[in-house]
């Protein structure tokens, strides 16, 4: 087991810089994912852990030695691919041995491993196939075994689950969890879906465009993000943004007033960075902050679109004037199309952000 | 029929027409011809004249063993050859990948007279290249087109240099079809480069080998070029016979059609016969 320590790390393909000095610190046994949206510079930053990219600038070290220069296979650490990159020649068995016979491991100790995994991971049937007779769940645990019979100090995941259907994307989620309990090992896991960050994380870390955004437990983000972006990346749906401005301020409390909702306002508590008054702020409310009519700070009536129904609660696509809101409702199977409503903001379950997007708190 | 289908077979039957009078025709009338004695005339079914001659024919076993020859040698050399060729094309060290690309394939494309004429001058005895360049480093000049071994080691080497870079193409397309990421995993696993090659590149190229191999051992069944412009119509002597050589010399120089076809017929059947044992050696384990 050991922790890993990104310092200062850069990463340039040419003249563009794609990761720009990220500074991550994972402790030993942590399990740590890496979420951000399509080019965000995740996966190469997992690449330059493993050694499989250069670093073009910084440290990252893994169990308090700096790996700049040290060869991949020797870092310690294994890495469970998106593509599975099983070798598709081999038997499961072999898959799983392979490094190990190639190393020349005593053959004793590569059954023990061999049989460690495949327990673990309950692939013994499957010894003798061959990756295409397999299942993508299936090939996805051999991967997985493939990784757990080096024993490294840490495990990389780079979109492991990206190429399953929905359910077996739950059921491995699942399983993958099971496994660093079980391991109690370091596991630093790369991917898009939020859900899969915020299931499987003890901490995770939301990158933008080569940019660490912010770096918390699951429901730190969830609860108090440090921008908009995070604020909007994490959870599902996404929270709701609503144009607004200072109209006012007073010793301890300033007054927002809603671009588009005829006036409501809301008010907020006073902190150093709140912009002066006629400054452009962002609302942001998450769907199941909204409350009945009545019940909140001030009302907006809003027009229902669409609904989802997901059985235990319901998502309403409304617009209320120029802006689409996304509301959550437990008791609303009965809400349509073109029906009017009104929800309810409160002061303190409303999150601000400036022009920039910077959090206001 | 649907109209759909009856347009698109009105539209195909030109070509149907021209394949069945120009390759199944011919295919079908040489299989009868080869039972025919057709230095007579009329042509007269004689079922055991030409292939009876066959089995006891010297000229055949001579061309037969040439062209196995050449077949043992100069495939594996040239497939060898071939992905070691690949292999480098493939590397990302390589500077101007386009430009060797396109040199290795080039000889398919140059024309087979002028290659011929150029291969005869190079090996020349006197004026040749080759034996200048022998002669530099101390070994004395030899003899392509007069003596059998130099003969028939003059044929594999222009074939070689004609078909590798074109095998050597067909296997770089199998190798960028190997996924990056496995390669990645086998570092991951310290399997060194040279392990990786062996137990990674060289059993997922096997069918491209395969593919290759096959193509050539057709090749080889029908080699002709060469040894009828090169070292002139199989000599010396018929050293460099080939059985596509015996079979144009029975057929167009000594007009006995009916030999010819069983000539043929002989090559074809050695060609599927030769095939299928190695796509059996080379099948996927269950």
């Amino acid at each position: 087991m050991a922790a890993v320590t990104l310092t200062n790390v850069v990463k340039r393909f040419g003249i563009f810089e794609v990761v720009h000095g990220a500074n991550i610190d994972i402790a030993d046994g942590e399990f740590v994912v890496f979420v951000g949206p399509s080019g965000c510079g995740k996966s190469t930053l997992l690449r330059m852990i493993a050694g499989l990219e250069d670093i073009s600038g910084g440290d990252i070290a893994i169990g308090g030695k700096v790996m700049n220069d040290v060869e991949p296979a020797d870092r310690g650490i294994a890495m469970v691919f998106q593509s599975y990159a099983l070798y598709p020649h081999m038997t499961v068995e072999q898959n799983l041995s392979f490094g190990l016979r190639m190393n020349g491991n005593p053959k004793a100790d590569t059954e023990r491993r061999v049989k460690r995994a495949a327990e673990i991971l309950r692939i013994d049937e499957l010894m003798q196939r061959r990756p295409k007779q397999l299942s993508g769940g299936q090939r996805q645990r051999v991967a997985i075994g493939r990784a757990i019979v080096r024993e490294p100090q840490v495990f990389l995941f780079d979109e492991p689950l990206s190429n399953l259907d929905a359910e077996l994307r739950v059921q491995m989620r699942v399983e993958i969890s099971r496994l660093h309990k079980e391991l109690g090992v370091t596991m630093i896991y790369v991917t898009h879906d939020q859900t899969e960050a915020m299931t499987l994380a003890d901490r995770i870390v939301v990158l933008k465009a080569g940019n660490v955004e912010q770096i918390g437990a699951p429901l730190d983000l969830y609860d108090d993000p440090a921008n908009r972006f995070v604020a909007g990346f994490i959870g599902s749906p996404k929270m709701n943004f609503l144009s607004a401005k200072v109209v006012e301020t007073t010793n301890s409390a300033a007054i927002i007033e809603l671009a588009h909702h005829g006036g409501a306002r809301l008010r907020k508590p006073l902190c150093e960075t709140f912009p002066a008054v006629g400054a452009e702020v962002v609302l942001g409310v998450r769907p199941e902050h909204f409350f009945e009519a009545g019940e909140g700070d001030c009302d907006i009536p809003v027009k229902a679109d669409v609904a989802e129904h997901l059985g235990s609660v319901s998502y309403v696509y409304a617009n209320a004037g120029p802006e689409e809101l996304i509301v959550e409702r437990e008791a609303s199977r009965q809400r349509g199309s073109g029906d009017h409503f009104t929800v309810s903001i409160k002061a303190e379950r409303a999150l601000l952000f400036d022009k920039a997007g910077a959090r206001i708190r | 029929m649907r109209t759909q289908n009856a347009t698109a077979y009105r539209f195909l039957t030109p070509y149907l027409l021209i394949f069945a009078i120009f390759w199944i025709w011919p295919i079908i009338s040489s299989f009868i011809i080869s039972f025919q004695a057709t230095r007579t005339v009329p042509w007269r079914f004689a079922p055991t004249f030409n292939w009876g001659r066959l089995i006891g024919d010297p000229a055949f076993y001579n061309a037969l063993k040439n062209t196995l020859l050449i077949l043992v040698i100069q495939v594996p050399v040239m497939i060898a050859l071939a992905i070691v060729m690949a292999v480098l094309l493939n590397s990302p060290l390589l500077k101007a990948r386009g430009l060797y690309r396109f040199a290795f394939f080039a000889p398919v494309v140059v024309g087979e007279v002028a290659y011929s004429a150029v291969f005869r001058l190079m090996f020349s005895l006197d004026f040749g290249i080759v034996n200048k360049l022998l002669e530099s480093v101390g070994i004395s000049k030899i003899d392509w087109f007069s003596n059998v071994t130099p003969a028939m080691a003059l044929i594999m080497i222009a074939v070689t240099w004609r078909w590798a870079g074109y095998n050597a193409i067909i296997i770089l397309a199998g190798l960028q079809s190997i996924p990056e990421d496995v390669y990645e995993a086998a570092t991951l696993d310290r399997v060194s480069r040279v392990k990786q090659f062996f137990y990674i590149t060289l059993p997922l190229l096997k069918p491209v080998i395969v593919f290759c191999a096959v193509l050539s051992i057709i090749g080889t069944m029908q080699l002709f070029t060469e040894p009828f412009l090169i070292t002139e119509r199989g000599g010396p002597g018929g050293g460099t016979e080939t059985l596509g050589l015996l079979l144009y010399r029975q057929g167009f120089r000594s007009l006995n059609f009916g030999y010819a076809s069983a000539v043929a017929y002989t090559m074809a059947g050695l060609a599927i016969a030769i095939t299928l044992v190695q796509l059996w050696l080379m099948r996927e384990p269950k």
